[in-house]
């Protein structure tokens, strides 16, 4: 029956497994940026894909970049919203 | 033995333009004084932070790419909490040689750079951040 067909979703893949060259570094924000929530939580592997070595090294790299100021820890924080409110 | 280290400084973007090189070349002149080997400064210029430090929303980065024994970063980020100006600092060891033209790297706040190379390129793959 047509309800048995599931619909399978693309697979997910580890993108710093694919790319060897895409770097995974706290200097490059623009990229960890892809990893957490619009609130600036960091997003599970169950739901990026990424590896386990992989998830381990960007948790790391996201803490280094928050910790600089490259992202913000909660949106309440965040220049856009501070700017804003002022 | 030497490893390889970063350290990123975020200045104050109110320091006047001496008063940052000289802060610079004194963090550099520590470094060569205790026998590590400085590589190229990089310098990102003034840039918009995520939250405001110290309520400012910008703030200048300087990343300093040296050669140095392990013992030797703490009496780096010694100096650097007694020098003034320095709002916020992270010490990285790497683990390969530093690059004497490492990329920098590139934020959102760089794009105008890229659309005037390309033009036309922007327009047929529109980024993400932006829809």
């Amino acid at each position: 029956m047509a309800f048995r067909k599931k619909f399978t979703p693309k697979r997910k893949f580890c993108r710093f497994c694919a790319d060897k060259n895409m770097p995974l570094d706290y200097k490059r924000a623009d990229i960890l940026r892809d990893y957490i929530t619009e609130r600036g939580k960091i997003i599970a592997r169950r739901i990026t894909g990424t590896c386990a070595k992989h998830q381990r090294s960007l948790t790391t790299e996201i803490k280094r970049a928050r910790q600089m100021a490259l992202l913000f820890y909660t949106t309440v924080h965040s220049t856009d919203v501070k700017k804003k409110t002022i | 033995m030497l490893n390889n280290y970063e350290t990123l400084l975020l200045l104050s973007p109110e320091l006047a333009e001496e008063n940052r090189k000289e802060i610079v070349s004194n963090l550099t002149g520590i470094i060569e004084r205790d026998g590590g080997i400085m590589a190229p400064i990089d310098d990102w210029g003034i840039r918009t932070l995520a939250y405001p430090v110290r309520k400012v929303t910008r703030g200048h980065y300087v990343r300093l790419v040296f050669q140095a024994p392990g013992a030797f970063v703490a009496e780096l980020e010694r100096n650097i909490r007694i020098t003034d100006g320095i709002f916020k600092f992270v010490t990285v060891r790497l683990d390969e040689a530093p690059k004497a033209a490492d990329e920098a790297p590139k934020a959102a706040d760089e794009a105008p750079k890229a659309v005037d190379e390309a033009p036309k390129a922007a327009d047929e793959a529109p980024k993400t951040e932006e829809a």
